[in-house]
C-alpha cells in the first residue's frame, strides 16, 4: 500500500486507560494501538461511550493513562505502568514458590528490569516537554553561534545576542504537546464566556512565552480571516456568534500555534447540516494551507468517509478494525463494522425503505472461550480483531 | 385518509427587547392519521416554535398572530387551558431536543416513566365511563323518542348492554394481564437459556425466583383453560430448581444442563399458551348476565365462542342494532332540522356581520348565534364537525381582536411616528443612533372585519352542503359503529393500571427502547445514563401514555448511527403498531429518507417546498433544498462541499421578497423584490420559488445532486433486477 514511505508522527502503542469507579475499575480503552502518518486524515468511528474521545484526550495528556505508551514524532510523550507492574507482581508471586536457584535469577532480574522501565517511563512522562525544550534550545544555541561568529562589527553582535536571548526564552518555554491541538465538540461549552476573541485566541500564544503585543494582534488576525471571519470580531464574546461562528473560533484557537497535529473531537456533531458543510470545507482547506494531520473523531460515517483516508472502528474501548477508508467500505470484515454500515441514513427513500439493519450481538456473534483474539492484519494495511478460525474465515471472504 | 391534525395559515412572533420577531410566517399543512410529516430546516426557521405551538408550550414573549391548529374538533389555539391539559403529553406528545433538560434530575428513571401512565390510566377511567354513560343515556332518550310505545324494553335492552359490557370488559382485562406476563415469562426464559449456553454470569436463584412469580400469574380461566396442572407443575418445579440452587451455593454443570432443560420447557408452554384462540368477551359477559344458571366451566374456548355468539346475535344483537339504527335517525332528524333553522338565521347574520355594529350588539348576537348552532350538533355521532364546535370560541375571538386593533392601531401608528421623529432628531443633529425603530405592529380592519364575517359564512356553506347532500344518516352503518365505539369506551374504562402493572410495561417499554437491564436501570437517576441513553428514556415516556401524535423534535441529533437507527426503526415499528401520527423535526434530509411520507422543507419562518418523500429527493425544485440536500456528502461524495454561504437572516427585520435571497446562487432581481407564491410540480408537490414561473430563465439542478440521484435510481433498479 505503500505506507512504508510515510513518516510516522503518532505511534499509539498498547494504550490502556481506566478510570476508578467506585470499588472497581472501567476500562475506558483497552490495549489500542495505531499509527498516523504525517500529512493524513485519520477517522476513528465507534457509538458513544466506545471511548473514542478518552482516546483523543489520553494522547493530550489530558488523563494520566494507565498502560502502554504514546510517540509523538518518535519521542514517548505518555507512558503508563500498569503493564510493568503487573509483571513484577506476577514475577515475585512465581518466586515465592520457585526453588530453582536459576530461575529465581531470572526472575529477579525481570522485577529489576521492570523497575528499571517504570522509572523510565515515568522520567518520559513527566519530562517530555523539558527534553523537547532542551533540544530546541540547544538548536538556537548553535544555530546562533555560527551567526555570531559570522558577523561583523560589534553592533550587529550584541543585536544578534538580543535576539538569541529572545528566541532562546521562547524555545525554553516551547512544550512538545502545543504541537498536538483540540478542537472540541461543543463549541458552547469550550469557550470561555468572559474573554473576548481576540484573548481565547492569544491565550495559548501568552502561555508559550510571546509578549509582542503587536505581533500576537497580526496573528489573531491573521487567523481570523484564515477561518472566515473578520478583525471587528476579534473584540466580540463568544455569546454573540452563531453556532458555525463559534466553531470556526475553537479552529482558530487550535491552529494558531501552528501545530503539526489536530485532535477534531466530534467537531460537526452539534451543527447544522449547511454549517457542517461550511466547517468541513473550512478543516480541509487547512489541512492543505497548513499541512496538518488530523485526527477525526465522529459518528456521522459519511463525513467520516468523506474527510478520512484511514478509519478505525472502535467497540467497546477494543480497535476492531483499522484500514483505509475506500477498503472499509468496499470490504468491511467485522461483524460490528458491517452492522455500522448498515445503519448509516442515505437521501434516497427508495434504498432506505428496503434497507436492513444488521444487529450486532457481540456474544452471539464471537466465541473466544478458547482462542484468545488479537488486532491482525489480513491484508497489508487492513487490521481486523480476530482469532484464528476468524482470520481463516475473513481471508476466504475476501477471496485470499 | 382523514387529517388528524391540521394547521392552517400559523402565525408566530415574539416580543424581544430589539422588536418583535416573526418566527413563523403563515405556514399550513395537514398530517394524515398514521403517516409521518418531516419538517427540515436549519435552526431558527421556525420548525421547533410550530411544533411548540401545536403543544401550547410557546415562552411567555411568544404572540400567536393568527391562525388555526385542528384537532379532535377543536382549534388548539383557542381552547381554555384546562382542556389543553388533556390533550398535551396524553393524545399529543413530545420528545425534545435535549435529553438533559428535559428529565427531572432528582426523581428516579422509574418513577418518571410511570408516573404518566399511572395518572393517565386515572383520567380515562373517568372519562371513558363518563362519555359510555352519556351516550348511551343519550342514545337511549333517542330510542324511545322514535318508539315511544316501547319504553320498558328499551331501557332493559341499554341496562343489559351496560351489563354485559363491563363483566365482558373485566374478565378481558384479567386475560389480557395474565396474557402479558406468559408473553414476559417466554422471552425471559429464552434470554436466560441463551445467556447459559453462551457461559455467561446469571444470578440464578433471584432469575427463578421472579420466574416462578410471573408464572404464578399467567393462570386465567380463559388462558390456561385445562392446563392448570401443567402450569402449577411447572411452577412447584422451578421453585424446587431454586432450593437446589441454594443449597448448592454455586453454579454446578449438572444444575445448569437441568435449568436449561426446565426454562426451554417453560418457553414451549407459554409460546403454546400465546398460539391458543381468545374469547369473544362481549357475548361472554353477556351470556353471564343473562343465563348465569348456564356455567360455561369445562368448556375450551373455542366451544364457549361458539354458543355465546350465538346466543347472544340471536336474542339480543340483531334487536338492539334496530332498535339503535332508529334511535340514531331520529336524532339525526332532529339535529338536520335545529341545522335548517340555523340556515334560516344565516342571513340575517351574514347582513349583520357584513355591516357596521358595535362590540357588545356583536358579541350577544354572537352568542346566541353560537347556542343555535351548539344545539344543532348531532350528540351521537361519533366524528363530530369541527367547525361547529369551535364556532363559538372563534367567532368571538375574531370579534374580539377587531375591537381590539381598532383601538390598537391608531395608538400603534402614533408610537412609530413618536419613534421615528425622535430618532431622525438626533441623527439630524450629528449624533450615533445605536438603536432601531421598533417596526410597527398595526393590522388591516378591513381584513379583521372580513374575518369576523368569514366564520359565519362558512359555518353556512357548510351547513348548506351538509342538507343538500344529506344522506338520511346512514344508520345502519352508523349504529355498527357506535357499538363498536361504546366497546372502546368500556374496555377504557375498565382498564385499571397497577403500579406493578405500570412497572412491568415500563421495563418492557425500557427493553423496547433498547436499555440493557432494565431491571437495574429502573431505579436509577438521570445522571447515571449517557446522553443516548437518556434520549431513549425521553422516548420512552413519550410513548408510555400511548399518545396519537408524536412530535419527535431533532430526538437524534445527539446520537450516534446504531442507536440513530434503532430509534428510528423503534419509532417506525411503533409507527405501524399504533396508528401513530409522527410529526419529525430535524435539520438532517438522510435520516427521514426512510421515515416520512411527506417532507415540508422550512426557511426563515415559511415553508419552502412540499411534497411527498419522493418528490423531494428525486425532483427537488427550491434552491433551498438543493442546498440542503449537497451540502451533506453521502458515501460516494469526492468533489468539495456545496455549503451555503452565510447564516439565516434576522427576523426581527425579515427581507424583502423571497427571504432566501441572499444565500442564494440563483437569485433573480424579482427575487429581491416580491414574495414567490407557491408553484405546484404536481399534485403532492409544490415549491415557493419564482424559478417555477414559465417566464423564469431554465435553471438545471446543481450537477452534484443531478448525479447522485441518477446514481441511486441506478443503483435501484440494479436491485430489483437482483
Amino acid at each position: 500500500m505503500g505506507d512504508e514511505k510515510k513518516e510516522v508522527l503518532l505511534k499509539v502503542d498498547h494504550l490502556t486507560q481506566c478510570f476508578k469507579m467506585g470499588k472497581g475499575e472501567l476500562k475506558a480503552v483497552d490495549d489500542v494501538s495505531f499509527e498516523v502518518h504525517k500529512g493524513e486524515v485519520f477517522g476513528l468511528v465507534g457509538e458513544s461511550g466506545c471511548g473514542k474521545t478518552t482516546t483523543g484526550r489520553s494522547i493530550l495528556k489530558i488523563y494520566d493513562i494507565t498502560g502502554g505508551s504514546i510517540y509523538f514524532k518518535g519521542q514517548r510523550i505518555c507512558a503508563g505502568t500498569r503493564t510493568y507492574r503487573d509483571a513484577i507482581r506476577e514475577a515475585r508471586k512465581e518466586l515465592k514458590t520457585c526453588t530453582d536457584a536459576s530461575r529465581q535469577a531470572e526472575l529477579a532480574k525481570i522485577i529489576e528490569d521492570n523497575k528499571a522501565e517504570i522509572e523510565k517511563a515515568r522520567y518520559d512522562h513527566k519530562m517530555c516537554d523539558k527534553v523537547y525544550a532542551k533540544k530546541l534550545v540547544q538548536e538556537t544555541e548553535e544555530r546562533y553561534a555560527k551567526l555570531i561568529a559570522a558577523a561583523k562589527t560589534p553592533e550587529e553582535q550584541s543585536k544578534l545576542r538580543k535576539e538569541l536571548a529572545k528566541e532562546r526564552r521562547i524555545a525554553s518555554k516551547t512544550r512538545l504537546i502545543t504541537q498536538i491541538q483540540m478542537i472540541f465538540q461543543d463549541p458552547i461549552a469550550s469557550l470561555d464566556p468572559r474573554m473576548t476573541v481576540r484573548e481565547i485566541i492569544a491565550e495559548g500564544m501568552i502561555i508559550n512565552g510571546i509578549r509582542d503585543q503587536k505581533y500576537i494582534d497580526e496573528k489573531v488576525y491573521e487567523i481570523l480571516e484564515k477561518v472566515g471571519l473578520v478583525r471587528e470580531h476579534a473584540g466580540r464574546y463568544p455569546h454573540e456568534f452563531s453556532g458555525g461562528q463559534r466553531q470556526r473560533i475553537g479552529i482558530a484557537r487550535s491552529v494558531v500555534m501552528r501545530p503539526e497535529m489536530i485532535i477534531a473531537d466530534e467537531p460537526v456533531s452539534a451543527l447544522d447540516v449547511s454549517v457542517q458543510a461550511q466547517v468541513i470545507n473550512l478543516l480541509n482547506d487547512l489541512r492543505e494551507e497548513l499541512d496538518l494531520t488530523i485526527m477525526f473523531i465522529a459518528h456521522d460515517l459519511s463525513v467520516v468517509k468523506y474527510f478520512s483516508d484511514r478509519i478505525g472502528v472502535m467497540y467497546f474501548g477494543k480497535m476492531v478494525e483499522m484500514t483505509t477508508s475506500d477498503e472499509l467500505f468496499a470490504h468491511p470484515l467485522h461483524p460490528y463494522t458491517k452492522s455500522l454500515l448498515s445503519a448509516i441514513p442515505l437521501p434516497d427513500p427508495r434504498s432506505e425503505k428496503k434497507r436492513t439493519r444488521i444487529v450486532y450481538n457481540a456474544l452471539a456473534e464471537h466465541d473466544y472461550s478458547e482462542d484468545k483474539p488479537s488486532l491482525r492484519e489480513i491484508v497489508p494495511g487492513h487490521f481486523v480483531h480476530c482469532n484464528n478460525a476468524e482470520e481463516a474465515k475473513y481471508r476466504e471472504e475476501l477471496g485470499l | 385518509m382523514a387529517n388528524i391534525l391540521e394547521v392552517k395559515n400559523l402565525k408566530v412572533s415574539f416580543r424581544t427587547t430589539g422588536g418583535t420577531l416573526k418566527a413563523v410566517r403563515d405556514i399550513s399543512f395537514a398530517l394524515e392519521r398514521g403517516k409521518t410529516l418531516a419538517i427540515v430546516g436549519e435552526s431558527g426557521s421556525g420548525k421547533s416554535v410550530t411544533s411548540r405551538s401545536i403543544l401550547g408550550i410557546l415562552a411567555g414573549n411568544a404572540i400567536v398572530d393568527g391562525g388555526e391548529i385542528l384537532y379532535d374538533g377543536k382549534d388548539l389555539l383557542k381552547i381554555s387551558e384546562e382542556e389543553m391539559c388533556k390533550i398535551r403529553g396524553d393524545r399529543i406528545s413530545m420528545v425534545f431536543q435535549d435529553p438533559l433538560s428535559s428529565l427531572n434530575p432528582i426523581v428516579k428513571i422509574g418513577r418518571q416513566i410511570t408516573e404518566a401512565m399511572l395518572l393517565k390510566n386515572k383520567g380515562n377511567r373517568r372519562r371513558a365511563r363518563k362519555a359510555f354513560n352519556n351516550t348511551l343515556a343519550e342514545l337511549r332518550k333517542n330510542m324511545i323518542a322514535a318508539n315511544p310505545s316501547r319504553e320498558t324494553e328499551i331501557t332493559e335492552m341499554t341496562k343489559t348492554f351496560d351489563k354485559a359490557a363491563i363483566s365482558a370488559l373485566k374478565m378481558e382485562t384479567a386475560y389480557t394481564t395474565a396474557y402479558s406476563y406468559a408473553d414476559e415469562v417466554h422471552e425471559t426464559a429464552g434470554d436466560i437459556v441463551f445467556l447459559l449456553e453462551k457461559d455467561q454470569k446469571v444470578n440464578m436463584k433471584l432469575e427463578l425466583k421472579e420466574l416462578a412469580k410471573k408464572l404464578q400469574k399467567v393462570k386465567n380461566r380463559f388462558l390456561t383453560q385445562g392446563l392448570d396442572g401443567e402450569l402449577s407443575g411447572l411452577v412447584s418445579e422451578t421453585t424446587e430448581l431454586r432450593r437446589e440452587y441454594v443449597q448448592a451455593g454455586r453454579n454446578t454443570v449438572s444444575l445448569k444442563q437441568k435449568a436449561i432443560a426446565l426454562l426451554t420447557k417453560i418457553g414451549d408452554f407459554t409460546g403454546r399458551l400465546e398460539a391458543e384462540e381468545k374469547p369473544d368477551f362481549l357475548s361472554v359477559g353477556y351470556h353471564n348476565y343473562k343465563h348465569p344458571e348456564q356455567s360455561l366451566d369445562g368448556m375450551s374456548v373455542e366451544q364457549i365462542n361458539e354458543k355465546t355468539v350465538k346466543s347472544m346475535n340471536e336474542e339480543y344483537m340483531k334487536q338492539f342494532l334496530t332498535y339503535a339504527e332508529s334511535g340514531l335517525k331520529y336524532s339525526h332528524d332532529a339535529a338536520l332540522a335545529k341545522k335548517k333553522e340555523v340556515l334560516s338565521e344565516m342571513a340575517a347574520a351574514r347582513k349583520f356581520y357584513e355591516g357596521e355594529y358595535t362590540k357588545s350588539s356583536a358579541r350577544s348576537y354572537g352568542k346566541k348565534l353560537a347556542s343555535m348552532v351548539e344545539a344543532s350538533i348531532d350528540p351521537l355521532e361519533v366524528v363530530k364537525d369541527s367547525y361547529a364546535y369551535t364556532f363559538r370560541s372563534s367567532l368571538l375571538h375574531a370579534i374580539d381582536q377587531y375591537f381590539y386593533f381598532v383601538k390598537h392601531n391608531p395608538k400603534e401608528e402614533a408610537r412609530f411616528a413618536r419613534q421615528t421623529k425622535k430618532r431622525e432628531a438626533l441623527i439630524a443633529k450629528g449624533k450615533t443612533v445605536d438603536w432601531k425603530v421598533v417596526p410597527k405592529r398595526v393590522l388591516d380592519l378591513d381584513e379583521l372585519h372580513q374575518e369576523v364575517s368569514k366564520t359565519v359564512v362558512t359555518i353556512d356553506e357548510r351547513y348548506t352542503r351538509y342538507v343538500a347532500e344529506d344522506t338520511n344518516g346512514n344508520a345502519a352503518e352508523r349504529s355498527r359503529e357506535l357499538v363498536e365505539w361504546f366497546r372502546g369506551q368500556a374496555s377504557e374504562a375498565v382498564y385499571r393500571v397497577s403500579k406493578s402493572m405500570a412497572k412491568e410495561k415500563a421495563i418492557k417499554l425500557m427493553k423496547e427502547v433498547g436499555i440493557p437491564e432494565p431491571r437495574i436501570r429502573f431505579n436509577q437517576y438521570p445522571f447515571e445514563f449517557s446522553g443516548g441513553m437518556r434520549q431513549r428514556i425521553v422516548i420512552a415516556i413519550a410513548l408510555a401514555a400511548d399518545p396519537d401524535i408524536l412530535i419527535c423534535d431533532e430526538p437524534t441529533t445527539a446520537l450516534d448511527v446504531t442507536i440513530q437507527a434503532q430509534i428510528l426503526e423503534l419509532i417506525n415499528k411503533l409507527k405501524a403498531e399504533r396508528h401513530l401520527s409522527v410529526i419529525f423535526i430535524t435539520h438532517d434530509l438522510g435520516v427521514v429518507a426512510n421515515m416520512a411520507d411527506d417532507i415540508a422543507v422550512m426557511y426563515a419562518g415559511k415553508i419552502v417546498e412540499y411534497g411527498t418523500a419522493d418528490d423531494v429527493f428525486y425532483n427537488p425544485r427550491h434552491p433551498y433544498t438543493w442546498a440542503l440536500l449537497s451540502s451533506m456528502p453521502d458515501l460516494d461524495t469526492k468533489e468539495k462541499l456545496d455549503a451555503i454561504p452565510g447564516t439565516p437572516p434576522n427576523m426581527i427585520y425579515p427581507p424583502e421578497g423571497d427571504a432566501f435571497a441572499a444565500r442564494n446562487k440563483y437569485a433573480m432581481q424579482i427575487d429581491y423584490e416580491e414574495e414567490p407564491p407557491q408553484f405546484a410540480v404536481s399534485d403532492t408537490h409544490w415549491a415557493a420559488t419564482w424559478l417555477l414561473h414559465p417566464d423564469a430563465p431554465k435553471v438545471e439542478i446543481p450537477k452534484a445532486i443531478s448525479e447522485r440521484i441518477e446514481r441511486m435510481k441506478r443503483k435501484n433498479e440494479s436491485a430489483e433486477q437482483a
